[in-house]
């Protein structure tokens, strides 16, 4: 539950609700929209979606947002576009949430410290390194988790690592990389761009950020008075990261979390757009974006919709992360 | 500065999210915009030719080699024209005209042809042709080891055979009777052999060649624009500068000839009406129509023959089209009256292989053509039955059809999959790289079903049949027969049509072939368009050629804004 305070604090920002609006709006659109189209997102009406000179007809009462190129309905490719968009910028967000999340706490946890990190853990990072740079990124993460798996059922030993050092360099050398480009080329690796690998790649490209600001969240807990007195009192690691740490953290994780969905769906729109995101005749908002620029100026609603739908979505996330920021951390708002 | 084309790809994707979010604010309100006037020319109708300048063109495709013997496409081809200069072209009508050959005579009853060259015709390397390069040329094409789909065009020459299957060292029909004369010795009287000498396939190429193919060899020959160091940035651009020694004196005037690859067909337009490109041949449905329809830009405007097939290529040893009634059932299932929606002014339905301004074209065939019951009835004598009404039935795998990212053919490859379910069919669309789709469709086993299209490369219609259907264009590697079909008496029919002379009895010959094409259905032929082109005033004499486009040869330009550019630069470090 929500405190009080911090629903009061939401409820009084007026952007926050325009956002939670429109998100809102948003979600029920993807979900009832496909369901209020008269036709299918991928049929073509040869009878009604034509007007003269083979043209694809406007905004009408059969065709609430007109029909496009060929001749579907662009409502329902729509509002198909938004249930596969929310869908896989949701899916990324949680990957890229949950794995910046594990990064960064871990990173800011183990600041200054160097301590023994068995060797199954090290050989299964090492391997999980070696098969995403193969192109194998599910192989990656069954090395790493495996290594993690069986340091956990019996003790190993192991060197001392700089842990922090090593995760924030690693860190550092992807954002040196613009997160579009980086998208791109795991995205080019890739054999085929389905719904799956476009979450796996934002997912696993969209992380870096919050590891960064989780991380020195972390280190500003661990500084504190009461987390330092139960260190001292011999409370293992683990507990107090759980008990300490991931509470004070996530409102930071929620805020930015929110706000990466609202780029995930730019992602996701920048993919369909250069032709790297689902193939035709799955419809997507970016593709719709690509494939109606040539009307623009003849047939305007085919750059309006998803344009529009874009631009909103972004907006949207946008102010919502904004509004719980500002309610969840006043101080820093 | 190096270009950093990712920086531009993404900076311009990020634009077009905001761009379209602003579009949806102003466009239903009447923001529609303008076209640009043309560029005018700086002197009138009857100024001479003026040296210099560059010619800009661009294409959303890309080049895949320079090498004449090698793998090549539409694009390729016309880079090749330039930097290659055959013994015999096309004349802007296509007839075949004298180039590197001052003369020519044909001998032996047809079986013999005779080249006397010009004296004195000086390659890019600096060195002099002589019938020994011709030779040699021709040599290095047809060598086994060379990947030149062409090759079987030209298996009339004696020792072909022979010279193929590696039993012969040298090729024993091409002859060198002297310095400056060659003759080339067929087995049979060819109707097709001096329009094929015309294609870029067996151009002299200079001695850095070598014998043998290598595509890390540096394109050079004798045509009127030769290659710089540097001058093919792989995937991005072309350039290609002046042969200051060319055979035709006082030609080129222009210094260079540039292309810009990959370039989308919108960010084209915009290229073009800024000046910054000079020819637009790839162009939108609407622009065409807005351009067309604007009376300062319609004299600029041309539209181009008829000559290209476009058709859905069914791979004949790869199921489930190794079923001949499946593939009848594709080509009955097409609705071909739906494609030509997606380009009314220019797109024509196409029911056999030939196009309307190739020779041999018949009008009255009625060949492949829309009948959905008989489609349904196909799927039935093939084993599948497809039931439209419960949507039961059909090939039950779904079938894999890649295509690469241009926008005509993105929408009938939307269109084929709508009609290819209704009669239980069920196409997997896959976006690719144009390469990657190139590898996939010209590979054995790479592609069930594909967009194939065939433009005329010499006006004949063995410029169709041969390279497209006869068994000896299937190779190993690369196959512009990409149904990979095979029938004895097609190939029976193709062969001796070549040979045959007399008019009457060749179109005979090619009909017959063309009725088993569109009965055992390796393409279901689909459409063909005229190709609309526009070029900026200040582009002056440009020849529009029937086989192989512009030919800029003799083009120059002719705007002020170059002169003043090229003061301006002279003066500035």
């Amino acid at each position: 539950m929500l405190a009080a305070h911090v629903r009061a604090r939401f409820a009084g920002s007026r952007s926050a609700l325009v956002g939670a609006v429109i998100v809102a709006a948003l979600v029920v659109f993807a979900v009832a929209g496909p369901g209020l189209a008269r036709h299918g997102p991928l049929e073509s009406d040869f009878v009604h979606g034509i007007a003269g000179g083979a043209r694809p007809v406007g905004p009408s009462a059969s065709f609430p947002l007109g029909a496009d190129r060929l001749f579907r309905d662009v409502f329902a490719r729509l509002a198909s576009g938004a249930r596969l968009t929310l869908v896989v910028a949701s899916a990324a967000t949680l990957i890229a949430s949950a794995t910046g999340a594990l990064v960064g706490i871990t990173a800011g946890w183990y600041e200054g410290a160097r301590p023994r990190v068995p060797w199954p853990v090290l050989v299964g990072c090492v391997g999980a390194v070696a098969a995403m740079l193969a192109g194998r990124p599910i192989t990656g993460a069954v090395a790493a988790i495996a290594g993690v798996v069986v340091a956990a059922v019996r003790p190993f030993v192991g060197p001392r690592v700089d842990v922090d050092g090593l995760i924030m360099r690693v860190v550092d050398a992807l954002l040196a990389f613009p997160f579009l480009l980086l998208v791109l080329a795991v995205s080019a690796a890739l054999d085929r761009a389905t719904a799956v690998t476009i979450v796996i790649t934002l997912g696993a490209t969209g992380w870096l950020g919050i590891a960064r600001m989780l991380r020195a969240k972390t280190m500003q807990v661990r500084a504190l008075d009461y987390v330092q007195a139960s260190r001292a009192l011999g409370q293992p690691g683990a507990r107090l990261v759980v008990k300490h740490v991931l509470p004070n953290v996530a409102g930071l994780l929620v805020v930015t979390s929110t706000v990466l969905l609202g780029q995930m769906i730019v992602a996701d729109s920048i993919l369909g757009y250069l032709g790297a995101g689902e193939s035709p005749p799955t419809p997507t908002w970016g593709r719709m974006l690509l494939e109606g620029q040539d009307y623009y100026a003849t047939a305007p609603w085919l750059v309006v919709a998803p344009g529009a739908a874009i631009l909103l979505a972004v907006w949207g996330f946008n102010l919502l992360g904004d509004g719980l920021r500002d309610a969840l951390d006043p101080g820093e708002g | 500065m190096r270009p950093e084309p990712w920086r531009d790809v993404l900076r311009s994707a990020s634009k077009a999210c905001v761009v379209g979010a602003a579009a949806s604010v102003c466009a239903p309100w009447g923001c529609g915009e303008t076209l640009t006037a043309p560029i005018a020319a700086a002197h009138g109708q009857d100024a001479r030719p003026r040296p210099g300048g560059t010619l800009r063109l661009a294409s959303f495709q890309d080049v895949r080699s320079l090498d004449p013997a090698g793998p090549t496409d539409g694009l390729a081809i016309q880079a090749q024209r330039l930097i290659f200069a055959g013994l015999v072209d096309y004349d802007e009508k296509g007839h075949v005209v004298p180039e590197l050959a001052e003369t020519w005579e044909v001998a032996d009853g047809g079986r013999t042809v005779r080249f006397r060259l010009r004296p004195n015709v000086t390659m890019h390397d600096g060195s002099e042709l002589t019938a020994d390069d011709v030779k040699r040329s021709a040599e290095r094409a047809l060598a086994p080891a060379t990947p030149n789909p062409n090759a079987s065009y030209f298996d009339q020459i004696v020792g072909f055979e022979a010279f193929t299957a590696r039993q012969k060292d040298h090729l024993e029909g091409v002859v060198v009777d002297n310095r400056y004369v060659v003759s080339f010795h067929l087995k049979r009287p060819d109707a097709t052999f001096l329009p094929m000498l015309a294609m870029p396939t067996l151009r002299p190429v200079c001695r850095s060649a070598g014998a043998l193919y290598d595509d890390r060899w540096t394109p050079c020959g004798a045509g009127p624009f030769r290659l710089p160091p540097a001058g093919w940035q792989r995937g991005m651009t072309l350039r290609l500068v002046r042969h200051g020694a060319y055979f035709r004196p006082g030609l080129p005037h222009l210094d260079a000839v540039e292309w810009t690859f990959n370039v989308p067909l919108l960010a084209q337009r915009f290229r073009f009406e800024a000046g910054r490109q000079d020819l637009l041949r790839d162009m939108t449905q609407p622009d065409q129509s807005r351009f067309a329809a604007d009376p300062r830009w319609a004299p600029f405007g041309g539209v181009e023959a008829n000559t290209r097939v476009y058709g859905e290529a069914m791979n004949t040893r790869m199921p489930p089209f190794d079923h001949i009634e499946i593939r009848r059932a594709v080509a009955a299932a097409i609705d071909r009256e739906h494609y030509r929606l997606l380009k009314p002014a220019y797109l024509t339905v196409l029911t056999q292989l030939l196009p309307p301004d190739v020779p041999g074209y018949d009008p009255d065939v009625r060949g492949q053509g829309y009948d959905y019951p008989a489609a349904l009835e196909h799927m039935r004598k093939a084993g599948y039955p497809y039931d439209p009404v419960t949507g039961k039935g059909g090939w039950p795998e779904p079938i894999v059809y890649p295509l690469y990212d241009q926008g005509l053919l993105v929408f009938t490859a939307q269109l084929l999959q709508q009609d290819l379910a209704r009669i239980g069919l069920h196409l997997d669309l896959r976006l690719m790289s144009w390469p990657a789709f190139l590898a996939l469709q010209e590979r054995p086993g790479g592609a069930a079903i594909s967009q194939a299209n065939w433009e005329m490369d010499f006006p004949d219609p063995s410029s169709f049949y041969d390279p497209l259907f006869t068994t000896a264009s299937i190779g190993p590697e690369v196959s512009y027969n990409v149904s990979f079909y095979s029938n004895p008496r097609l190939d029976e029919l193709v062969a001796r049509a070549r040979t045959e002379l007399d008019p009457s009895r060749r179109r005979a010959l090619y009909g017959e072939a063309d009725g088993i094409l569109c009965d055992e259905a390796p393409w279901a032929f689909a459409f063909t368009y005229h190709g609309y082109y526009l070029r900026q005033p200040y582009v002056r004499d440009l020849e529009s050629r029937l086989i192989g486009g512009g030919d800029p040869t003799r083009a120059w330009i002719d705007r002020e804004s170059d002169t003043l550019e090229r003061a301006v630069g002279r003066l500035l470090p």
